[in-house]
């Protein structure tokens, strides 16, 4: 059976209200057909463009942010020392093309405080974290924020040897292999 | 992301993954319409599933084209179960859509932008269903409509 019987069959069989839900079918333009249909998406996108207010770019570029965030969190490779969240904090501010000053003013903070975040010189306290999430318009919640602060956590605490080292002669007595046996 | 079982009215959470050599062999002509490994030069291919579940619900081949920040949608299919009236999970296809979308969003940010090519009939369908614009040949999400997706089926 060819592509058109098909659609013609199941056009009949369920109609097009129920083929959308369900179907984008192959559609062979010509060579000509294409050129044509190239040349009018982009002159309709250029509109579309055109007409893009600064909020829906905006909204955009936070959902480009978020998605890498996502992508981060759920990949299954584990810390990688580059994506902390002084990095993505830093690419917040920048998609959004704000100065420090005025970002670290429109959600109550000193600039000091967001340097030292940027620059993971310190970890977000909760509050900054809901404060990001409000500001975002609750395109990038709160509980990404706190992911990757996790996500950097684990990895320093599972790979922190000195740390061993140091706490050791604090523990008077341990569990023994004989014990747990 | 999630689908909704009709019958009950639960939602599942679904999860979609690139198509993996060894699913060729479940994506029969009689179950998903198509001969999808013939797209596999040409296109990425996407399978929707349940999350820890295998069945594969709803196949979209994806063609990118990156000098024009836009991702083509060349062909989505239901499974056979999931088409029509009795189908039995609804917003396959929207999460496929809109996973495009994603896709569109995550590389292109501002610039996305999701197209294909409708048959003459489904135009208005495409239209109201999805929020597409008419763009002659083509209907497309970009801007706001492509972010509305987002929201609906992604976010």
């Amino acid at each position: 059976m060819n592509y058109k019987r098909l659609y013609k069959k199941l056009l009949k069989e369920h109609g097009p209200e129920e083929l959308v839900n369900g179907f984008v079918f192959p559609v062979k333009l010509t060579a000509k057909q294409q050129k044509e249909a190239a040349e009018q998406l982009a002159a309709a996108r250029k509109k579309t463009q055109a007409e893009m207010t600064e909020e829906t770019k905006n909204s955009l570029r936070l959902y480009h942010l978020r998605f890498r965030i996502e992508d981060y969190l759920d990949s299954k490779e584990g810390f990688n020392p580059e994506f902390t969240f002084g990095f993505f904090l830093k690419r917040y501010v920048e998609l959004l093309e704000k100065k420090r000053k005025d970002f670290a003013e429109e959600i109550s903070i000193d600039e000091t405080l967001l340097s030292q975040l940027i620059n993971n010189h310190r970890m977000p306290p909760d509050y900054i974290t809901i404060r990001l999430e409000i500001h975002s318009n609750n395109i990038i919640p709160a509980t990404y924020w706190i992911r990757l602060v996790e996500k950097q956590r684990l990895h320093e605490i599972s790979t922190n040897e000195e740390l061993r080292k140091k706490e050791k002669k604090f523990v008077t007595a341990m569990i023994t292999e004989k014990q747990l046996a | 992301m999630y689908i909704i079982e009709v019958c009950s009215g639960v939602c599942k959470k679904a999860v979609i993954n690139q198509v993996e050599p060894i699913d060729f062999a479940t994506l029969t002509k009689s179950r998903y319409f198509f001969t999808w490994k013939l797209l596999r030069q040409t296109a990425t291919i996407y399978k929707l599933q349940i999350d820890g579940n295998d069945d594969i619900l709803g196949v979209m081949a994806l063609v990118d084209h990156p000098a024009e920040k836009r991702i083509e949608i060349k062909l989505i299919a239901n499974s056979r179960e999931n088409q029509g009236k009795f189908k039995q999970y609804d917003r396959i296809a929207g999460c496929l859509i809109a996973f495009a979308c994603r896709l569109s969003a995550d590389k292109y940010s501002e610039g996305a932008c999701v197209s294909l090519v409708p048959k003459t009939t489904l135009v208005n369908h495409y239209k109201q269903k999805y929020h597409m614009i008419y763009g002659g040949w083509q209907l497309y999400l970009e801007s706001d409509a492509l972010q509305m997706i987002i929201k609906k089926y992604v976010a």
